[in-house]
């Protein structure tokens, strides 16, 4: 049975179900639009590095960048190319690995009830042979290559090395040529069959189509397999919120113009995954717009005196385990940038720009932004789908951003900016010779 | 629906209930000039960051955030022979806010349009500095993204004109003679002489837009008098242009020329054309070059048809440059001889089809048709008919689109690791 959940602030209805199998549906139908997008999720991303199903003694390990090869290889059919099925609709069909997940998606603006059959198929029917995964391995290796020649890409993964250097987090989502190398079928087989277990899955529909001819759909489509065999799943990566484990400072040269500082902040209190754990990181993501945005007079000093350019940024990334701050861009001066950010960072309480009044303002930003988000379908199925595994609706920020009080903010602030979490990393543009 | 505000000033209204947001787009046209582009791009950083009201950046954006979070920017582009600069600013629909945005959206894109900081013929000093070296350094560092390079090199290489051979923001070298007093030239110029397209977009009264943009006070001026396409002659042979870099990955991008009309049945059979050839996961480029030999990470063709050109662009490995150039000849031969099933070609026009109905829910698309549309008055441009044109292109019109791509230029970024 469908459960309707209206959320009238935000505009949009949610209607949600919970498979026999587990598998867990989301639908937003947009009567105004002419496209509908889907996405299906597996909570399964780069840093599972291992598991354990019940029964089991050891762990099962896995090669870095096993996600992120199996989300290629998932395509890839025997007598077919699942792009091929969607293309024939006119679908277009993508997919993407993160940390903490894995996506396949198609958008269409017809064909919706075909188009959801072939994505749960083809994500829930693995094959592989021998050759199709060497061939896939050169295809990856170059993907990689492409990454190491990318300078903005080298510094977050610097810093992320920085921060969680014994984490699975600290290595390239789609691993290295040395450990894709040793990727098997069977291998991917195993995987396949622990992480892709509709209970660690979810189904997310957002756009203009038939909700309940849909879901009648996904549910014909998934009493035809069988899951019955399924064991329970226990993962063996654990978060990361110590301090000693930081590495304070690293750096690299690279053939570029010009130079690239960042500097991370590693939460080391767990965030949790329900609405408390909403308020706390939007009270972050505030208090890094009152201390660092561009409408605050610090903001205008930096950019002034040409400490910070265009490039200048600043996030707060939360996901299963960990959460952390990253901030930086390009200087001649690496080191005065990252200097100066720490000191702004950790002397936040005497900025002019933490203020109660410019904390009301910029909330009241923050909501307009978010509803101004909603345009997007895209938008819209992408912060359903990775805010599907936790307890929390992404249509309840305007009220969560709006119940923020600017002592929730202290208290983000209080818990985050520590001095032992800080780190540091440099990319040094090299010389001309 | 285009309406003439004064001479040489139109408005086109879309109005639409599908978004939480308005869109107001002033659109400033000019004949692409070698030596205006830097200049041009220059000022908008200006625009965007200083003001008479809003003399430094933070209270510009202080503003903004007023407004509800509302967002701002000017940028420059080109269309063929036309150089543009945009400024626009989304702000939230009434539904969402306690007051109507839309006039203040207005009164903010007048009070950072007509009223710069400019004193005694001059803009302000150090804002000009700033903004001319952030300017500098950032295209100084446009290299730093290989593919960026690669994407700017193969159309140096193709184009003659020099207006139309630089990126549509200029060259670092350009902003070297510019002055505080002579920006004030260049802003002067486009807002006296160029042409005026302004586009909203949203919940909105078509009069009460039109009240609205008649309050901006735009002079009168001349429409502008330039055909928009830019089609240079084919020449023989080949122009190639190698460098090598420290990276690991070669980039290989190839440069043709396309024979088409504007916004007619050429010029869909020729994107249908391209789109087989290199334009999505199922075109030969993606199938045979990436997928099957695994020849490249990425292998891809993009069309500008308004400068009668086709780009291919390429992430390989070094030793496969020659085998790479091969299969993709090899590929747009395919499609010109025919060698492709009607499965594929549907296959290819169906996706087509449904990119262009979904880009019905993008305000970008739809803003950027009602522009094309004011650009070519003697057109029908509407996405019904790109729809219409689409669907009629015959196999034999694709085939004799691809025939008539002829290939000019070739840029090899060699990888060398050192």
């Amino acid at each position: 049975m469908l459960k309707t959940e209206d959320y009238s602030q935000s505009g949009e209805v949610v209607q949600t179900d919970v498979l026999d199998n587990g598998l867990h549906v989301q639908y937003v139908y947009k009567p105004d639009y002419h496209k509908t997008y889907a996405m299906f999720t597996t909570n399964f991303g780069s840093i599972d590095n291992s598991f354990r199903l019940a029964g089991d003694e050891e762990f099962t390990r896995v090669p870095a960048g096993t996600a992120h090869f199996l989300e290629h290889k998932l395509f890839d059919k025997e007598d077919y190319d699942a792009f091929d099925l969607f293309g024939k609709t006119g679908a277009s069909a993508n997919a993407f690995t993160s940390a903490t997940q894995t996506s396949y998606l198609f958008s269409t603006t017809d064909h919706v009830a075909e188009n959801v059959d072939i994505l749960l198929s083809f994500v829930q029917d693995p094959y592989f042979t021998d050759a199709t995964v060497e061939k896939e391995k050169g295809i990856i290796g170059q993907e990689i290559q492409m990454y190491q020649d990318d300078a903005d890409w080298q510094l977050y993964s610097g810093i992320l090395g920085n921060l969680y250097p014994t984490h699975p987090l600290h290595v390239d989502v789609a691993g290295s040529i040395d450990s894709i190398a040793t990727i098997t079928p069977d291998m991917l087989k195993t995987v396949h069959a622990a992480f892709y277990q509709p209970r660690n899955m979810t189904l997310t529909v957002v756009g203009n189509f038939d909700v309940d001819a849909i879901h009648n759909v996904v549910q014909a489509n998934q009493a035809k397999h069988d899951f019955s065999q399924l064991r329970e799943l226990e993962r063996g990566v654990q978060p990361d919120y110590a301090a000693d484990s930081i590495l304070p400072y690293r750096m690299q040269t690279l053939p570029i113009s010009r130079s690239k500082a960042i500097v991370g902040v590693k939460g080391l209190t767990e965030i949790p995954d329900n609405r408390d754990g909403l308020r706390q990181t939007f009270a972050v993501r505030l208090l890094l717009e009152m201390i660092f945005g561009d409408s605050g007079a610090k903001y205008l000093d930096l950019y002034d005196q040409g400490v910070i350019d265009e490039s200048f940024f600043y996030e707060f990334t939360t996901g299963r385990g960990f959460n952390y701050i990253t901030l930086g861009g390009d200087s001649a001066d690496p080191a005065q940038l990252s200097e100066t950010l720490i000191n702004v960072l950790t002397d936040y309480k005497d900025s002019p720009d933490f203020t109660p009044a410019r904390f009301e303002v910029l909330k009241r930003a923050a909501v307009g932004k978010f509803f101004a988000s909603l345009n997007s379908l895209e938008n819209i199925a992408n912060q359903l789908a990775s805010q599907s595994f936790s307890s929390v609706s992404p249509f309840l920020i305007p009220e969560v951003v709006e119940g923020l009080t600017f002592a929730d903010v202290q208290n983000a602030a209080e818990m985050l900016v520590r001095s032992e979490a800080i780190s540091v990393f440099h990319i040094h543009a090299e010389e001309e010779q | 629906m285009r309406v003439k505000i004064v001479e040489g000033v139109h408005l086109n209204v879309v109005p639409s209930k599908q978004f939480k947001t308005t869109h107001v787009n002033i659109q400033f046209l000019a004949p692409l000039r070698r030596e205006t582009i830097g200049a041009r791009t220059l000022l908008t950083s200006l625009l965007e960051t200083s003001s008479a009201d809003y003399p430094s950046q933070n209270l510009l954006s202080a503003q903004l955030e007023k407004m509800y979070g509302a967002s701002f920017g000017i940028g420059v582009s080109r269309s063929g022979r036309v150089h543009r600069v945009g400024a626009s600013i989304n702000v939230l629909d009434d539904n969402f806010t306690e007051s109507p945005l839309l006039p203040e959206a207005f009164a903010f894109l007048r009070r950072v349009l007509f009223r710069p900081l400019i004193k005694d013929g001059s803009f302000d000093a150090a804002t000009f500095a700033r903004e001319r070296d952030n300017l500098a350094i950032y295209l100084n560092s446009m290299n730093d993204d290989r593919g960026t390079q690669a994407g700017l090199r193969v159309q140096q290489t193709y184009f003659d004109d020099p207006a139309q051979a630089v990126p549509s923001f200029g060259t670092a070298a350009d902003l070297g003679n510019l002055t505080a007093q002579s920006l004030v030239d260049t802003y002067t110029d486009m807002l006296q002489n160029d042409q005026i397209e302004i586009i909203v977009m949203g919940n909105v009264d078509a009069d009460h837009v039109a009240d609205l943009t008649r309050e901006l006070n735009f002079a009168p001026r001349a429409d502008l008098n330039v055909s928009i396409p830019y089609d240079q002659a084919v020449h023989g042979g080949i122009r190639l242009f190698q460098e090598s870099e420290d990276v690991k990955q070669s980039k290989l991008n190839l440069a043709y020329h396309v024979q088409t009309d504007s916004f007619g049945p050429r010029y869909y059979a020729a994107e249908l054309a391209a789109q087989l050839f290199g334009g999505s996961p199922l075109s030969l480029l993606f199938r045979n070059v990436r997928e099957k030999q695994s020849m490249a990470y990425y292998a891809n063709a993009s069309t500008n048809l308004n400068r009668h050109i086709m780009m291919v662009q390429t992430g390989i490995d070094a030793v496969n440059r020659a085998r790479v150039e091969e299969l993709i000849g090899e590929q747009l031969a395919m499609v010109a001889n025919g060698k492709f099933t009607d499965g594929q070609l549907e296959a290819v026009r169906t996706g087509m089809l449904s990119d262009r109905r979904a880009a019905l829910d993008s305000m970008q698309y739809l803003s950027d048709m009602a522009l094309t549309a004011a650009l070519f008055p003697n057109r029908v441009v509407t996405p019904e008919r790109e729809l219409e044109l689409i669907t009629a292109a015959t196999r034999a019109e694709v085939q004799q689109a691809a025939a008539g791509m002829q290939l000019q230029a070739v840029y090899f970024l060699k990888g060398e690791t050192k």
